[in-house]
């Protein structure tokens, strides 16, 4: 295994755990769960892209392409999401 | 000769790959630090925004090289097997290059919005004082 190889394993595996101690943290701060799942899929996702270095095997790949499917998902409903609230607050306002 | 040009070519996609990973491990290092920082410190879901944001800017620019190192490698690709593994890591950070670009677009957007919604809320309540 060359150098680069060794040291991408060694920080996606890295990665993987600031990812899930930064989701936790933001789950326990935020107290919602799609903002905490956003950070954790993130860092996932910078894990995935490292894994993904040199010359990556079949499931490297499908677990990098289903963290980018679910990330996409994942921030379509944060954003429709916020759009709903941002309405409801227009609404309430316009109503007062 | 071909041999030589392979040669070369390898040692560009390690070089190449190398930036790559160098940015996104130092994104993920500052990303993690900062989430810590502001999940300590602000305890408020917006003050992640900024944070993902960046670390989005990261993955986009390491995404950036690895696209550049993919590029080289279709130079010296003997078999399909690996032709086809290229192929799809290849499609797939084109797509969340493209998508990791929109999302910053809008989520720019958003955080734009919402600084014109407290600047306009600010100046409703000082112009009411006044």
């Amino acid at each position: 295994m060359s150098v680069l190889a060794e040291v991408t394993r060694v920080a996606a595996l890295g990665a993987g755990a600031a990812a899930l101690v930064a989701g936790a943290l933001a789950l326990a701060v935020t107290r919602r769960p799609l903002p905490a799942l956003a950070v954790l899929l993130d860092m996932l996702l910078a894990a995935g892209l490292l894994r993904l270095l040199g010359e990556p095997d079949w499931p490297a790949i499908l677990t990098a392409a289903t963290l980018v499917a679910l990330r996409r998902l994942l921030s379509a409903a944060l954003r429709s999401g916020v759009r709903a609230r941002t309405a409801a607050a227009v609404q309430e306002k316009s109503a007062l | 000769m071909e041999e030589l040009l392979a040669e070369v070519v390898n040692v560009l996609v390690v070089v190449v790959e190398a930036c790559g990973a160098a940015v996104i491990i130092v994104g993920a290092v500052w990303a993690f630090a900062r989430f810590v920082w502001v999940g300590v410190r602000h305890r408020t879901t917006a003050a992640f925004v900024p944070v993902r944001l960046t670390l989005g800017r990261f993955l986009a620019l390491g995404l950036e090289f690895q696209l550049a190192s993919d590029v080289l490698r279709t130079a010296v690709a003997p078999s399909w097997e690996e032709l086809g593994q290229l192929a799809a890591v290849a499609a797939i950070r084109t797509a969340l290059n493209y998508f990791l670009s929109k999302e910053i677009a809008e989520e720019r957007r958003q955080i734009a919005d919402e600084q014109d919604q407290v600047d306009v809320t600010s100046h409703d309540r000082h112009g009411g004082t006044v």
